[in-house]
């Protein structure tokens, strides 16, 4: 009886496939515009996911609490004597002040991304000259040498030379000679990272010397980190305190469909959809009638009939299904999603290298499935229906 | 001695090999993403000693705009500071969600 029915399936999925390759032209141009549609979604839910693993790997790491001063809504530097108004406080391992700001370059039109600190202080200090692609971080007494990113050296084009000049606020010149670069590996990072000395940076930005943009605070216990911010805040009303917690968080939701570019993603596929859904569900053609009709004078059954169309649209849809999941796959791991780079990226001068993986789990395909697949079979049940209850003698007496 | 017509393969058959095809190469892909995957843990570690020891909030995906730039230390009002009435304009402010505090 298994055999049978096996076998019977297997004669009906063969009909199916034929009645698709009669109307190849048809069926082939709904199975593109489907593969396309999963392609787009598939693509949004890969890169998103691959930033969004990325940011949660790598942010692991970063301050317990991050310090900076608010005035009238935007960052300003304030004193370093704050440091010491946070030694009273219990818990408190250790405060590292920071300079971080953003240069812009007139002649490259590119935003650089300026970091001075005493990299000495912070965890994982001693192993920063082995994450470089070359050279070594500056040491606190050495003036003038920087750390740049592998866009900026890119950017610069200097040639065979080490040295370049950036602008102080009053126009004069500051010098700086490069003494390590970043590699092009941890992009994704460092980009549009340059990283010198805290009286480099504060020189070129003409901030005073008593004076920093951040403060990087660690605790001794990190189940203690919200407690401890609380702490500060009371003590220090100005200061904007940001937690490690916090900053994680965001990564898991700054990226998702609700953002502009991820609804015209699924807006896209909804019309698409509701387009398909239209064209199956509007009627069916004479020829389609007449084909029905006779395959009932031939003795087919409705649910014969009913599983022919079950076959062709679990076909399309699934071809389509691995078409546009595997392209999409493509586009994000070996092509670095270049479609959606224009929007990623939008008029950043200097661009990452993306070397992005997604890891695709189950989860993740039944998501792509349940927006597209799913409704797809959906909308092609009642047309089915509808299909294999036409009376025979209608069609061919017509 | 079989027709022409006899020994072309049944649509199903066509259709498993084609199916077949299409796994192949997701196959492939699979081989390569775990072959991938070992360079990216290289890597990862050297991302984790650059976060600890510089401090890092944020992935350098776009530089244009200081809020997308650094999400994770702006505040959702920061597109619309620069000016009175200021509108954002930003491309990559439609990729990225206001950050939630």
């Amino acid at each position: 009886m298994a055999q049978y029915n096996i076998e019977k399936q297997l004669n009906i999925l063969d009909y199916a496939l034929s009645s698709l390759w009669r109307r190849r032209l048809k069926s082939l141009s709904v199975l593109l515009v489907f593969a396309a549609v999963i392609f787009l979604l598939a693509s949004f839910q890969m890169v998103t996911q691959a930033l969004s693993d990325k940011a949660g790997q790598v942010l692991v790491h970063t301050p317990e609490i991050t310090l900076q001063k608010m005035s009238a809504g935007r960052q300003e530097a304030f004193p370093l004597a704050y440091k010491e108004q946070l030694a009273g406080i219990f818990g408190v391992r250790r405060v590292v002040p920071r300079i971080w700001g953003y240069y812009f370059d007139e002649v490259r039109l590119a935003n650089y991304t300026v970091i001075g600190m005493d990299t000495a202080e912070m965890p994982e200090g001693d192993r920063l000259d082995s994450a470089l692609a070359g050279g070594r971080m500056p040491r606190l007494e050495e003036a003038g040498r920087v750390v740049i990113g592998h866009s900026i050296k890119k950017g610069l084009d200097l040639g065979g030379r080490s040295t370049f000049s950036l602008f102080r606020p009053d126009l004069s010149l500051k010098p700086f000679e490069i003494s390590g670069e970043f590699s092009q590996h941890t992009d994704i990072l460092t980009n549009d990272l340059m990283v010198m000395t805290l009286a480099d940076a504060r020189d070129l930005f003409a901030i005073p010397a008593d004076q920093v943009t951040d403060l990087c605070v660690y605790v001794a216990n990190p189940k203690e980190i919200d407690t401890i911010a609380r702490k500060i805040s009371d003590a220090l009303p100005a200061v904007r305190v940001l937690t490690r917690p916090q900053i994680q968080k965001t990564y898991q939701v700054v990226f998702g469909w609700r953002s502009g570019f991820g609804s015209i993603c699924l807006l896209a596929a909804l019309a698409a959809f509701v387009i398909l859904a239209w064209d199956k569900a509007s009627g069916l053609s004479p020829e389609e009638r007449r084909e029905i009709a006779i395959l009932k004078v031939l003795g087919w059954e409705t649910r014969d009939i009913l599983a022919v169309r079950f076959w062709e649209s679990v076909i399309v849809s699934g071809l389509a299904c691995i078409l546009g999941i595997t392209a999409a796959y493509i586009h994000v791991v070996y092509f670095s999603a270049a479609l959606f780079r224009p929007v990623l990226m939008g008029w950043s001068v200097l661009r990452p290298e993306l070397h992005l993986l997604p890891s695709m789990a189950a989860g993740d395909i039944l998501l792509i499935l349940a927006f597209t697949v799913i409704p797809y079979l959906a909308a092609t049940v009642i047309p089915a229906w509808r299909s294999a209850t036409v009376p025979a003698d209608s069609a061919l007496g017509g | 001695m079989k027709s022409i017509s006899q020994m072309t393969m049944r649509p199903v058959l066509v259709f498993a090999v084609l199916l077949g095809l299409l796994l192949l190469i997701d196959g492939a892909l699979l081989v390569d993403g775990i072959s991938r995957r070992k360079v990216e843990a290289i890597t990862l570690a050297r991302l984790e000693v650059l976060t600890g020891a510089l401090g890092l909030t944020d992935l350098a995906v776009s530089t244009e705009a200081r809020y997308t730039r650094h999400p994770a230390v702006s505040d959702p009002i920061a597109p619309f500071m620069d000016h009175p009435g200021a509108i954002e304009h930003f491309p990559t402010g439609a990729f990225w969600l206001p950050p939630s505090r």
